[in-house]
Order: C-alpha cells, then sequence, then structure tokens
C-alpha cells in the first residue's frame, strides 16, 4: 500500500466535462516527489509548448507532496502550475494554509484541469465525488465574499476554497489564487490561468486520513525537525514578526527597495517597520496548518482588518513607492487580497511609473491624469482599480511592467525591474549576491524562492568552507561560491516544494538536508527513497524546468538582472558602493550545473 | 478540563494533527477529537473539544454506552455502543462526532492530552481540578438537528463575540 500520497490524480477537463480518476504511479512518484515536481514534470510529458497561456490548452495544476497533511510541521503548502500568463515560460506558485492537507485528505496528489468552461463555474470536490458546478452568481465577487458565500451555501465552514477575484475574472495577468482568504498564491499569474478557463473556485472537502508507512520513525524525525525549530536562533523573531522582521533588518543592510529601488535605506522605517505594524495593529498570531511557528498575524486598522501582510507586500506598497503609511500598506494588503492581485507585480507596475514620472519620460496625460509622484496614495488606490477593472492606462498595467514598458517605450523599459517577465521582489540584489544571481537564473523569473540563499546572511563561515568549498559563500557581499550556494539552495527550495513544507523552515531555518529527507519520505511513504533518489530526483526536475523553459524561447541572454542593479551602486548604507557582477556568477553557475556556455543542458 | 485561551489560539490545527496522530498514527480533521472551528472572514480560531459540561448531556446516552471516567472525560464503550447517533445529536457543541463507527470525543490522553504538549501558542491548558464548571444550557436549545460541524461553527461564532468586541474597541487608536 501507497502511504503518505494521496493514492490518486485527479484529471478534470472543463471542454468536454470529462472527469478522471487515476491511480498515482509510484514509480514516477519516486522520480518527481510530489508538489512542485510532480506539477512540472507533468507540464514537461504533456504541455503543449507553443500556445498561447491564455489558450484551452494551457494545463493548471495543483500538486501537493507526499507528507501534504502530515505530522510534520508545515507540511501545509499547495503549488499551483502552468504556463504563466504574465511570463510566457513555466509559472508555478505556492501558498500555505490548509487546501493542501484537505486535498490529501480528499485521496489526491494531483488536481489537472484543461480546456475552458463554458460559463462561469467552479469544482467541487468532496472526496471521490467530482463536479463542475455553476458559479455565474459568483461573477464579480471578491475573494473573502467568495469564500463566505460558498460555505454558506453548502452549509459547511470546514471545506477548503482556492478563489480568485475579479483580477483573475479579468485577465489580469499577474493575479492571484487566494486559498483562506489570506494565504495566497501571488506570482506568475495563476489567478488569470483559473480565470482563462472560466473557473472561479476549487472547492475541497476531504474525510480521509494521512497513513504513514512507519508512523513511529516518522515521528521520531518529525520530532528532531521540530527541535531545531523551536531552539533555532530566529524562532523568537520569525515567532513575533514573521517576515515583516525583513524591514528594519534590509534596511539595517542597506537593500530595503526603496522609490523603486533608486535607494537602499528608508530613514523613515521605524513608521513602516514589522516592530510598529505588531505594536499598534496586531490582535493576535496566525499560521497554516500544523506550524508551530506561527508567523502570521490578524491584524485590525481603523479602517480594515485581516490576516497578513507578509513583508513582500508590506514593502511594495510602503518604501518600494516612497510611501511611510503603514495604514495604507495595510489597507492595500486587503484589498489586493481580496481582489486578487499580486501585490509584487503591482507595485512594480506603479514603481515603474513613479520613477518615470520623476526622470521626466512621462507625465501625468500619459497616465489618464494620474499624479505619479513617491508616495501618492490616491494614485496608488485609483490605479489598482484601474488595473483590476481594465480601465484606460489600466488595461496596459494589467500586463505587466515588461509589455507596460515596451508598449510606452521612451527608454522606459530600462526601469522595468523584471527578469524574464517576472517583476523583481523586494530585496535588493547589489547587497546580497547570492539572491542577485537566484533571480537572474530562477526558472520562473525574477524572484528569489527558487534558492533562497539565505545562507550568505547567517554569518556561518565554517559551514561554508564545510558545504561550498569557500568562507567567501556565507559573505553577502562576494560573488565567490555563490555559484555552489545557489545551486545547494535551488535543490533544497525544491525539496520543501516537493515535500510540500514551508520555505521558512526548510529553506531558510535550514532545518531540512537532503538525508533527513529521504529518512522522512521513507518512513513516511514506504518507497525507497535514498538520500541517492531525492538527489536524483531534484536534479532532474531542475533541468527539466531548463529545458522546458529553452522551448519557451528563453537563452542565456535572459538569465541577467536589470541594468540597475549591474550597473548603479547603491549610494548609501551597508551596501554602499555594490552592484552584482552577474555575468560572472552566471558563468560559474553553468558550470557547475554542467551546462554549456549557452545555459543549455546536456542531452542525457 | 482542557481550557482555551482564544487569545492564542492562531488556527494552525496542530492539535488537531496530534491528536489524531496518537490516538491512530494517522492525520486528519475528522480523527482528532479537537476541531478547530476558524472564521477566517472574523480572524476566529477557536478549537472545540469536550467542555466536560455541567450538564453531560451526552450521558443521556439510549444504550449506557457512555461514562464518565476517573479524570472527568467521557467514555464510550465499544461493546455496548451500536452507533445510534444519540450523543452526536445530545452534545450541544459539536464535541463528540462518529467518523469511521467509532463516536469520536476528548479522552483526556489518559491524562497527559498531547494537543496542550503540541500547542506552541499556549492557547490549550489542562487543570485535572476543573470539572463541570461550563454550563452548555444557553446554547443547547439552537442545536436541535443542526450537524457537528454546524454546530461548532455557531458556537464559535458566538463564543468569540467578547473577543472580537476587545479587538475593535482600541482600533481606533
Amino acid at each position: 500500500m501507497l502511504h503518505g500520497y494521496g493514492g490518486h490524480i485527479l484529471r478534470v477537463d472543463f471542454s468536454s466535462g470529462r472527469i478522471l480518476r487515476e491511480k498515482t504511479d509510484p514509480s514516477y512518484m519516486l522520480e518527481v516527489i510530489g508538489g512542485r515536481g510532480l506539477n512540472s514534470r507533468r507540464l514537461f510529458d504533456e504541455l503543449k509548448r507553443d500556445i498561447d497561456p491564455l489558450s484551452e490548452e494551457n494545463m493548471l495544476l495543483i500538486g501537493v507532496g507526499p507528507l501534504t497533511g502530515s505530522l510534520l510541521s508545515t507540511s501545509a503548502y499547495i503549488t499551483i502550475s502552468g504556463k504563466s500568463p504574465l511570463t510566457g515560460i513555466l509559472g508555478d506558485s505556492a501558498a500555505g494554509g490548509f487546501l493542501g492537507p484537505e486535498i490529501k485528505m480528499a485521496g489526491y496528489d494531483q488536481l489537472i484541469f484543461t480546456g475552458k468552461s463554458e460559463s462561469l463555474s467552479y469544482v467541487y470536490i468532496c472526496d471521490d465525488h467530482v463536479e463542475i458546478r455553476d458559479a455565474v452568481h459568483l461573477k464579480g465577487k471578491d475573494i473573502f465574499q467568495t469564500t463566505a458565500i460558498l460555505r454558506k451555501e453548502l452549509n459547511d465552514n470546514s471545506i477548503q476554497i482556492a478563489a480568485i477575484g475579479p483580477a483573475g475574472e479579468n485577465l489580469v495577468r499577474f493575479a492571484t489564487v487566494a486559498c483562506n482568504n489570506s494565504r495566497v498564491c501571488g506570482r506568475t499569474g495563476m489567478g488569470c490561468l483559473f480565470g482563462s478557463k472560466n473557473l472561479k473556485a476549487v472547492v475541497v472537502k476531504g474525510t480521509g486520513m494521512v497513513s504513514l508507512s512507519n508512523p513511529l520513525k516518522f515521528m521520531d524525525i518529525c520530532k528532531i525537525i521540530d527541535k531545531r525549530i523551536v531552539e533555532h536562533p530566529e524562532f523568537q523573531d520569525r515567532h513575533d514578526l514573521g517576515s515583516t522582521l525583513l524591514m528594519k533588518a534590509l534596511n539595517g543592510l542597506g537593500i530595503l527597495p526603496v522609490n523603486h529601488f533608486q535607494k537602499g535605506i528608508a530613514p523613515y522605517v521605524d513608521e513602516i517597520s514589522g516592530q510598529t505594524l505588531a505594536k499598534n495593529y496586531k490582535v493576535k498570531n496566525k499560521g497554516c496548518f500544523n506550524c508551530n511557528i506561527n508567523c502570521s498575524r490578524y491584524y485590525v486598522t481603523k479602517e480594515v482588518e485581516s490576516e497578513g501582510p507578509e513583508y513582500e507586500t508590506l514593502c511594495s506598497f510602503s518604501s518600494r513607492l516612497g510611501s511611510r503609511d503603514l495604514e495604507f500598506a495595510l489597507k492595500m494588503g486587503q484589498y489586493l487580497n481580496r481582489m486578487g492581485l499580486d501585490s509584487l507585480s503591482a507595485g512594480e507596475t506603479i514603481g515603474w511609473a513613479m520613477e518615470c514620472v520623476e526622470k521626466g519620460i512621462f507625465d501625468k496625460n500619459d497616465f489618464d491624469g494620474l499624479d505619479f509622484t513617491w508616495g501618492n496614495t490616491d494614485t496608488v488606490e485609483k490605479i489598482l482599480d484601474k488595473i483590476i477593472h481594465l480601465e484606460g492606462v489600466g488595461a496596459d498595467f494589467a500586463k505587466g511592467t515588461r509589455f507596460l514598458a515596451d508598449k510606452m517605450g521612451r527608454g522606459s523599459q530600462k526601469y522595468a525591474l523584471h527578469v524574464k517577465g517576472l517583476d523583481i521582489i523586494c530585496g535588493d540584489p547589489r547587497g546580497i549576491k547570492a539572491f542577485g544571481l537566484t533571480y537572474a537564473i530562477a526558472s520562473r523569473g525574477g524572484d528569489h524562492l527558487r534558492a533562497e540563499p539565505f545562507f550568505e546572511l547567517t554569518n556561518r563561515f565554517e559551514e561554508a568552507e564545510k558545504r561550498f568549498g569557500t568562507r567567501d559563500a556565507a559573505d553577502r557581499l562576494s560573488n565567490n561560491g555563490k555559484a555552489a550556494l545557489v545551486e545547494y539552495s535551488e535543490r533544497q527550495s525544491l525539496l520543501t516544494d516537493c515535500l510540500t513544507m514551508c520555505k521558512n523552515v526548510g529553506l531558510s531555518m535550514d532545518v531540512l538536508n537532503f538525508e533527513l529527507a529521504a529518512d522522512l519520505l521513507t518512513s513516511g511513504t514506504g518507497l525507497n527513497f535514498t538520500e541517492d533518489v531525492v538527489n536524483k530526483a531534484l536534479r532532474g526536475t531542475i533541468t527539466k524546468d531548463r529545458l522546458m523553459n529553452i522551448d519557451f524561447g528563453i537563452n542565456s541572454e535572459d538569465d541577467t538582472l536589470p541594468h540597475r542593479f549591474t550597473h548603479e551602486p547603491l549610494l548609501e548604507g551597508a551596501s554602499k558602493n555594490q552592484v552584482v557582477p552577474i555575468d560572472d556568477m552566471v558563468k560559474d553557475y553553468y558550470k557547475i550545473k554542467g551546462w554549456d556556455e549557452n545555459g543549455v543542458p546536456e542531452k542525457q | 478540563m482542557l481550557v482555551i485561551d482564544l487569545n492564542k489560539c492562531s488556527g494552525c490545527r496542530r492539535c488537531e494533527t496530534h491528536c489524531s496522530f496518537y490516538h491512530s498514527g494517522k492525520t486528519g480533521h475528522m480523527g482528532a477529537r479537537i476541531k478547530v472551528e476558524k472564521i477566517e472572514i472574523l480572524g476566529i480560531d477557536y478549537p472545540i473539544v469536550c467542555h466536560q459540561c455541567k450538564e453531560h448531556y451526552c450521558t443521556k446516552c439510549p444504550q449506557n454506552a457512555i461514562s464518565i471516567t476517573q479524570n472527568g472525560s467521557i467514555e464510550v464503550s465499544p461493546t455496548i455502543c451500536d452507533l445510534c447517533g444519540a450523543c452526536e445529536k445530545l452534545c450541544p457543541i459539536g464535541a463528540i462526532e462518529i467518523y469511521n463507527e467509532i463516536p469520536y470525543v476528548c479522552d483526556l490522553c489518559g491524562g497527559s492530552p498531547r494537543c496542550v504538549e503540541a500547542c506552541e501558542m499556549g492557547a490549550i491548558s489542562y487543570d485535572p481540578a476543573i470539572r463541570q464548571s461550563v454550563s452548555l444550557d444557553w446554547f443547547k436549545k439552537k442545536t436541535k438537528k443542526i450537524p457537528p460541524s454546524v454546530k461548532r461553527y455557531e458556537y464559535a461564532k458566538q463564543g468569540s463575540v467578547k473577543l472580537r468586541e476587545n479587538w475593535l474597541k482600541d482600533r481606533s487608536k
């Protein structure tokens, strides 16, 4: 018997209405593990490459891992994958919350959606009972409303729901999918993919249990991991502040995005910090499934209340846009979650516009009369509304910064901060070189979560020497040893996505290594996951992701960073005078991967 | 009884996972004897577990399969129980639910409840001295003919009104 896994793959084709339930193949799982690895492989095997991402032929996958919903702490995640409507390459995005475990309890490892529904629909899954149901009455409803209405009409508050908001329905290219209202698959426009299939929501109820092959051994390993988490030096800060601790931390390192990355420190950081948020607005901690950190928070302001926000949203709608208004950032966090819009990509389009206006490239008349001066919160609210409803210039914004800058021209492309069409996250790579390399080579574009080489910020010089052959790997300003660090972290990141664990724990806090993961997987599933099998699966997935992206038109010229990070040194703060020597770093990385100088893996 | 501090509960369901694992080696919401009711739109997370209520409604079991143990928890005799479902209907808050032909109810893990140990938030504590101190009389009337999951939802909603008042009281600061 196959333990750990849900045991089934569900295929729903909206065009024909066909619903199929297949058995999970154990030998396939040994090659991919689960979660993101399973999704990536499915796309590699079954997705036609030269399709429009919004066409019926695109696939929409929701994957969970072999240990999702188990005793393993933070085993909460799902990964949604498909060809990205924003970037045109591999797209995927993960979220925690409670949907992943529910999918597992319903008996599935992966949900595969293809085709397009004639009218707005939702999919109802209760164990082996699956239906495509009408969702026309949910049209235009935001994510909070959608979740509440579905729970009410199904008379069950315990069902789990992944839903899109108006932005997803209107095919905004960076629309999100949200689970539990505020646990969001934000990046690469998976909400747009939902919208393109006329899929408003996926509703899941699972009444099963997750079984384990060797429960006692599994429990013992979980206890080791729990101990590592609660005794970790960052545990208390992460518990108190979660990712919002980064506002002050990155400011201290001189790499907090301020005025669209023109500066790396904000003198007003105390007004918008995670500490201030916790002191003035937080009412309690929130946590994803089976978490022992509980890094999230519930907040109440004069105007709004919600769970959240994570650092990226907080920074995107404060210092990145030159605003020092914390309540505004909190309000926007809740608004974007409701409407279903990625805060990073939305924030980048606005930051780009503000910088272009400052530089005199465009003025009010180019933006429907909106005044894009730094920190103009009124403009931010207005443009977001236009983006969501595709009104006026908002329709161009809704296609992402790369499209917007290409269309508006006049050299504004130089200030569009993206890699491969995906907008850069809120961490200035000039002071964290391994992150710079990660943004450049990440298979979904300008994002840190493909490797999150947090190791370079931890001052573990001896461990760096041991693992990567040089103490420099733990020096954030050095580019030495970073290719090896990124290659390692990339596997570790994929591993957490495959298990589906939280990356803060598996990766940033470094509690998971490959040996321990192999033991977890073996005692959990009963399959023979040795350390070699695990690493082979991870390496194979990364190579196949690359080959798929090459099919999508990616080449070595795309493995780079925006001009600002490679040529404009930071002027002040703890990362003063730094730029990223990206070309050398990418070459090192190719060499370590065994790829040729064009970044092409050898044919196996 | 198990005492819940709503101010602290983050809604992570770690208590459920560890409860279910301790009793069966498996994990799942349905296999847990403590179930967290999450009302996301209100920010409420409410772990629902047997209160050892004053009324002991469940002991009106028509088969007399339910008794009270030394530590105050509810015990269902597996040989006498005929799965009639009366206990599920009698419990006002949905703390007993039949799953896989077993009425699931908190047994305090024989005196060292795993949920207390698992909760990193310190939201659950166990005080053996507190017994039958909570009356559910005020809530009982509203729970006729509704399934356990809906009872838990209603109880969580009504039981958290004060907590929300406290939150909102300070919102203008």
